[in-house]
């Protein structure tokens, strides 16, 4: 632990530290465009210098370059520093354009501050400058190379950092073009990243392009809601649009990065066909008058009917907060008839993954650290996309990655694939539960009890399962296996990658409450009259859409609070609006129980592109913002509940009756967030129907996530239909040989749900005997729901 | 694509690149056979040599645009490298590639109407002690006085044609 | 006249170049017999370190020292690259050894991985010396035919092989670092250092990097002794003998072995037949592109190492460039900076975007345009980019520009007070 000192401060910091961190550890912040935390140090901007008056290393050097050693003294600022940097600033402006008035970077450019601060004010260089032709990067990153002054941070961000292979750096000298071989969209599911790291305006986000100034914007600390790792992100509001989200640096979650999903998923806030008005049937009303109807109704039931006949569900999109008083309000009301997920496996999953002891429940940070991690029925790009970014920051420093799925599971990385039958996995999960055995039932509890030795023999393993694959007993099953193969005096963690990003809230407060089929059942037989869905949406994400329909359809009142224009919303009865995750306060527990508060970016209200259609605004006066009435749902069961509506009272009362919350009350939204303090109890599951594939002609059907097209949200983002696939069926080339079928060409896929009309894809990487649906909103196959208990498929010439 | 390189150095190129343990090293070898085959590399080159080579072709072009010697743009049937460097333009290099452009008339970096040169100025060729020095393809002129380019022209010319 | 009696060109002829009968008829391979038969690996590094060898490639580091920090006992795999990126304008030296005698440097490579416990050398080849790779490449057939190279050779136990690598272009790959990126089919940007190659070099593995010229040596340092090698040179601390390249405004440029040490004003004379036309001598860079210019007062400067570095230049690769009376120093800067401006691989910004303005700057100088902060502007330069680029090549760049501001500021003044360049008429 070398102590140095830095500008008459004395620090001591851990060995192989470099000096420009050690600065910073000081507070000192040397200037700098190339180093970046998490790509490293790697020389070339050569603006970092430092100058060095005592210890192993005199004189003028790149502090990043330099590992602090003991006795060194260092000036940040002297005059040759100072100087020098000066010059760098002089350089990179040689050929820098003089654009910064129309620059979308301006306000956050990184080379604008340290021109400014170095003092860079008249260019001695009259000569001419060097330009570029740009290049059509797709949808989502606008190109201005005339303004790169060639920190490599985008190539090393793409490349090294997020495995892209399509972006690069060609030539040399000072023609270097960084871009792809030729025009077109990149391909990484990590691209908008490029926006965060370069420090000028080369490359931008397209979808921000000419609509604000940084400065103008609304921004605040919040969380990606498009998956359940609860990435950091900071949103920026103006003129009630969300216009922009990026990346927050959060270490034990997401890092410095996000992916692309997450970046461009902001849409469904602005979305055009977003309900932003109380209604009554199809009537517009008063938030008044919605409120009083809902009482009114609900009062009515429970006098005729009891208030067993009262239920209610919230969803993973729920805010711990709007969870917790909607669990108040059905006590209040003396219902019982209440769940947090509409899908009944996804619900059960997510019980069990918040009945793993915190402590052994792996974060991103530790899966960025681990050494070996084998996935069991987990797809990181299409579930949790920043997991497969932290697997490949593994993967760098050698970890071993071991994937065992039947779907083709595609990774940024090189890994060990193993394409098991999704019969096979639970004889894997077996097999990994008992890693000391010697003998083994079946090849299939023999590979997983290989794989679990061989993460006894790590030294900082995890395990990750992905929830819609394996299904509660599978989830369960792995949590066991991590249990099982934790080397001496070290932990093999776990992962369960869940629906949403709160379903591990909503599974800590369901306690033993009955799931959403009990409640379907209810309303089937007639018991359960009417149903509250806050921010829920059955009808999309229940798997038997025409069963929830017709129960639906048997309710004499449906109430639906969202802030989307969901499936649910059309056949509601009485709706009320409420706000997007941005424009609130609230709490989110990400699937590794870590409690994360966001804070409100902006009020909600129709952005003025829309009120004013690309007008000049409305030129009449009135007390409210068009479209304002949204309100957090939290605030309305509050009212209803007749309390005030203050977050910190609820959160402060939630820890009270509930001490695994701990911590909630401190929580603040720029800190890291902290775990729930203990588990809570596992939940009884009732073993799952074993399946087989009966007739020669029959397959499994598995219906999954996709990247794009599957997450409600990111889905009504319009940015994100560029890139949203058609809808396809995945099959093995045998499977494929055998039905006599032809690629590309439409195939008939027959279900005991329905029959759809698809293109066929053959992947090589997929298990035989299985076929692949990614779940696609929007589409023909939008009734098919990921997670669902396995089912049987026939699929044919159509 | 397949037409830059037989089938037969196509398959031989990739036996190498499986044999090798680090492919990578193969990249300057793969693109100086598409070249020597074609005189320089296209984008159907670099497109060929991705796939030669199991890289992106982004990956492969990092590579191609780097290096001087390999020429991404279309050349006459022979290159003409003048060397610039110091030794060369102490005795007289300035003279002989303005006398070139003259007897060509084309500019450095052009080529011939009747695509039989390109002219393209070069660092120190190694041949200091014969400075001025040029390179016509793979023949190396040294001690050149500009009144002798157009003899060594007309023979580089001559040689294409028969 | 002072000459010596040769030993890297002992075998160069007018009539082309000399393969392995004729190699072998003149000594060749007796110091690999030696260094196999009778000496252990570690015998041979000493030999080596004692003879006070330097790396002829330009750096001059002393190849033993260089040799103590590679791991040669280390089981696994280890590379030796030869660099023969010989780029740097004023430098010919390796080709001129290449077609003359490839086997000289074969011999000096096996012995070389001999003595550090190599199976695998590569030799990095410019792209402009394919007649050198084609001799290469037969002397390589007609080594392994011989059993001088493959598996047990001379029935030592010891097995090395030798691939040829050709380049294609670009003066950085001259850069060790640089070169194993390109070997490696990566961009040949520098790596940092530590880790050396020594330690963590091609592949990964470690890695000896050694200069054409360098390792030539190596056979007679074997079979002549240390301390034979060491007596060659004129000077006190010298070592051996030395390529060194005649060229600019001389009479008779050439390639010439002399001893370390040889007076620069002897060299020019006795073997470049002297400034041409009857001028006077004005200038030179002693050992290429990249070393600092020496005046008249110089000519008695020894060139070898030590002595070179106290007048404030390089003996580098040896190369000298002679400038007479007429020569325009501005103009040679100029060209010489427009050549590292060229060359610059784009990593680090000193080099990338200063050497570029150093050459807007010597631009107009030579024009007659530049003024007073202009001049000003240019010795910024050099103090800035001087020590803050990534590698050596900013640094090497800046050499005829710190000789230029150095001995001929006044010509510089010149050119700004007569608003035009005092050497055109």
């Amino acid at each position: 632990m070398p102590t140095l000192t830095i500008d008459n401060q004395t620090i001591t910091v851990p060995e192989g530290t470099n000096v420009l961190e050690a600065a910073r550890q000081l507070g000192i912040e040397v200037p700098h465009f190339c180093h970046h935390e998490a790509l490293g140090s790697v020389g070339a901007c050569r603006l970092c210098a430092v100058e060095f008056l005592e210890g192993p290393v005199k004189g003028i050097q790149m502090s990043c370059m330099v590992l602090a050693k003991d006795d060194m003294v260092i000036d940040t600022g002297s005059d040759g520093v100072l100087a020098y940097r000066a010059q760098v600033i002089e350089w990179l402006m040689t050929n820098h354009p003089h654009d910064c008035p129309v620059c979308d970077e301006g306000g956050e450019c990184q080379l604008q501050d340290m021109t400014v601060a170095g003092g860079h004010g008249v260019r001695r260089y009259t000569g001419p400058k060097r330009t570029y032709q740009n290049q059509d990067l797709g949808p989502f990153i606008a190109h201005e190379m005339n303004r790169c002054i060639q920190c490599y941070r985008c190539v090393r961000t793409y490349q090294e950092y997020c495995g892209g292979k399509d972006f690069g750096v060609m030539g040399t000298r000072q023609r270097l073009y960084f871009g792809r071989f030729s025009d077109g969209p990149l391909e990484s599911p990590f691209s908008g990243n490029l926006v965060d790291v370069c420090p000028t305006g080369v490359l931008t986000d397209k979808t921000y392009r000419y609509k604000s100034r940084i400065w103008d914007l609304q921004e605040a600390p919040s969380i990606c809601p498009h998956c359940s790792l609860g990435c950091a992100v900071i949103p920026g509001a103006r003129y009630q649009e969300l216009q922009r989200r990026r990346a927050r640096t959060n270490r034990r979650t997401n890092g410095h990065f996000i992916c692309d999903r997450g970046r461009f998923g902001y849409g469904y806030v602005n979305h055009p066909d977003r309900p932003r008005a109380p209604l009554l049937g199809h009537r517009r009303v008063t938030w008044q008058e919605a409120l009083a109807a809902l009482q009114n109704h609900l009062h009515e039931f429970c006098e005729l009917y009891g208030s067993g006949s009262i239920s209610m569900l919230s969803s993973s999109r729920a805010s711990l907060e709007t969870q917790f008083l909607t669990k108040r309000w059905a006590n209040a009301l003396g219902s019982g008839q209440l769940c947090f997920e509409a899908h009944p496996r996804r619900d059960q999953a997510a019980r069990v993954a918040a009945s793993q002891a915190p402590d052994c429940s792996a974060s991103m940070e530790d899966i960025r650290s681990c050494d070996m991690a084998v996935l069991v029925g987990a797809d990181p790009l299409a579930e949790a996309p920043m997991l497969a970014l932290a697997l490949r920051q593994a993967a760098r420093r050698g970890a071993r990655i071991v994937v065992v799925d039947p779907r083709p599971v595609e990774l940024p990385i090189d890994c060990e694939r193993h394409a098991a039958a999704p019969e096979e996995l639970p004889r894997i999960l077996q097999g990994l539960t008992r890693p000391q055995q010697n003998a083994f039932a079946s090849a299939s509890e023999e590979f997983g009890g290989a794989l679990g030795r061989a993460l006894l023999e790590a030294k900082n393993p995890v395990l990750i399962g992905g929830s819609d694959l394996l299904g509660p007993q599978g989830c369960q099953m792995l949590l066991k296996a991590a249990e099982a193969c934790s080397p001496t005096g070290s932990t093999c963690r776990s992962m369960l990658l869940l629906a949403g990003p709160n379903s591990f809230g909503g599974a800590m407060l369901s306690d033993d409450g009955p799931g959403f089929d009990a409640l379907l059942e209810g309303m089937e037989q007639g018991r359960i009259k009417s149903l509250v869905c806050i921010e829920a949406d059955p009808v999309a994400d229940y798997p038997d859409r025409k069963r929830c329909r017709a129960a639906l359809a048997r309710l004499d009142l449906l109430v639906v609070f969202d802030c989307a224009a969901t499936a649910t919303v059309q056949e509601a009865d009485l709706f009320f609006p409420t706000t997007a995750l941005e424009e609130a306060a609230g709490t989110l527990v990400n699937n590794e129980g870590r409690m994360q508060a966001f804070e409100k970016v902006f009020s909600a209200g129709t952005p003025l592109l829309q009120s004013a259609a690309g007008d000049h605004p409305p030129r009449f006066f009135s007390r409210d913002i068009p479209g304002s009435h949204p309100q957090p749902a939290w605030t309305t069961l509050a009212r209803l509940l007749g309390r005030d509506a203050e977050l910190e009272k609820v959160r402060r009362e939630l820890e009270k009756i509930d001490p695994r919350f701990d911590g909630l009350a401190g929580l603040t939204a720029d800190s890291e967030g902290c775990r729930v303090v203990a588990p809570r109890q596992a939940p009884a599951l009732v073993a799952a129907p074993a399946s087989g594939v009966t007739a020669s002609d029959q397959l499994h059907l598995l219906v999954t996530e996709h990247l794009y097209g599957s997450e409600l949200l990111s889905d009504l983002s319009p940015c994100l239909q560029a890139v949203k696939s058609d809808p396809y069926v995945w099959l093995h080339p045998q499977d494929v040989a055998r039905l006599k079928l032809v690629e590309g060409k439409p195939v008939r896929l027959c279900t005991s749900l329905g029959e759809w009309t698809l293109e066929l894809r053959i992947n090589g990487d997929i298990s035989p005997g299985v076929a692949v649906v990614p779940r696609l909103r929007g589409t023909v196959v939008e009734t098919l729901v990921p997670g669902s208990e396995p089912m049987l498929c026939r699929i044919e010439k159509a | 694509m397949a037409t830059l390189l037989s089938e037969k150095q196509i398959a031989q190129l990739k036996r190498r690149v499986k044999e090798t343990p680090h492919p990578r090293e193969m990249v300057l070898d793969v693109l100086h056979a598409i070249q020597d085959a074609n005189g320089w590399v296209s984008d159907e080159g670099v497109e060929l040599a991705a796939i030669v080579l199991g890289l992106s072709s982004l990956q492969v072009e990092e590579i191609a645009t780097f290096y001087d010697k390999i020429y991404r743009r279309p050349v006459g049937r022979k290159v003409i490298h003048v060397c610039d460097s110091i030794c060369c333009w102490s005795r007289g290099s300035e003279a002989i590639m303005l006398r070139l452009q003259q007897l060509l008339a084309i500019a450095p970096g052009e080529t011939t109407a009747d695509g039989m040169f390109t002219l393209l100025p070069t660092c120190c060729l190694g041949a200091c002690g014969e400075a001025p020095a040029l390179r016509i393809g793979r023949t190396l002129y040294g001690g050149v006085e500009p009144e002798q380019l157009e003899a060594i022209l007309d023979k580089e010319r001559a040689e294409v044609e028969s | 006249m002072r000459s010596c009696e040769p030993l890297l060109f002992k075998n160069r002829r007018a009539e082309g170049p000399v393969f392995l009968e004729g190699y072998r008829k003149n000594g060749g391979y007796q110091g690999l017999e030696k260094a196999l038969r009778g000496m252990s690996p570690a015998d041979v590094r000493e030999e080596v370190k004692a003879s006070g060898l330097r790396g002829r490639g330009g750096a001059g580091f002393p190849t033993g020292v260089k040799w103590s920090f590679f791991p040669s006992d280390d089981a696994g795999e280890k590379y030796l690259v030869c660099n023969g990126d010989e780029m740097e304008p004023g430098t010919f030296k390796d080709r001129q050894l290449l077609l003359a005698d490839p086997h000289h440097l074969l011999e000096g490579i096996i012995i070389s991985c001999y003595a550090l416990g190599i199976g695998t050398a590569y030799i990095f080849l410019r792209d402009a010396y394919r007649e050198c790779a084609g001799n290469l490449e037969r002397a390589i057939d007609e080594a392994a035919q011989a059993g001088l190279l493959g598996d047990d050779i001379l029935g030592s136990g010891f097995s090395c092989e030798i691939h040829v690598h050709r380049s294609a272009g670009r003066y950085i790959c001259g850069e060790e670092t640089a070169l194993l990126n390109s070997l490696e089919g990566l961009r040949p940007n520098p790596r940092s250092k530590p880790p050396f190659p020594a330690i963590k070099g091609l592949f990964g593995r470690p890695t000896a990097l050694n200069n054409i010229e360098t390792l030539a040596n190596i056979p007679h340092i074997v079979t002549g002794g240390a301390a034979w090698y060491k007596s060659l040179a004129l000077t006190e601390q010298g070592a051996g003998t030395k390529l060194y390249g005649l060229a600019g405004h001389l009479e008779t440029p050439c390639c010439v072995e002399a001893p370390i040490g040889m007076p620069l004003g002897e060299l020019i004379r006795d073997f470049g037949g002297g400034v041409w036309k009857n001028r006077s001598f004005k200038a030179c860079l002693p050992g290429g592109a990249s070393t600092p210019y020496l005046t008249a007062e110089h000519l008695d400067v020894a060139l070898d190492y030590e002595p070179l570095e106290q007048v404030g230049t390089r003996l580098g690769t040896g190369g000298v460039v002679v400038f007479d009376d007429r020569t325009c120093m501005v103009a040679a800067t100029l060209n010489l900076l427009r050549f590292f401006a060229r060359e610059s691989c784009g990593w680090c910004t000193p080099c990338r975007d200063g050497l570029p303005l150093v050459c807007w700057l010597l631009e107009r100088l030579e024009r007659g345009e530049g003024t007073r902060e202009d001049l000003t502007m240019l010795q910024e330069q050099l103090s800035h980019i001087n020590g803050r680029s990534f590698c050596a090549l900013a640094l090497g760049a800046m050499g005829p520009v710190d000789g230029l501001l150095r001995h001929f500021a006044e010509e510089v003044e010149d050119h700004i007070r007569m608003g035009r360049c005092p050497l055109q008429d």
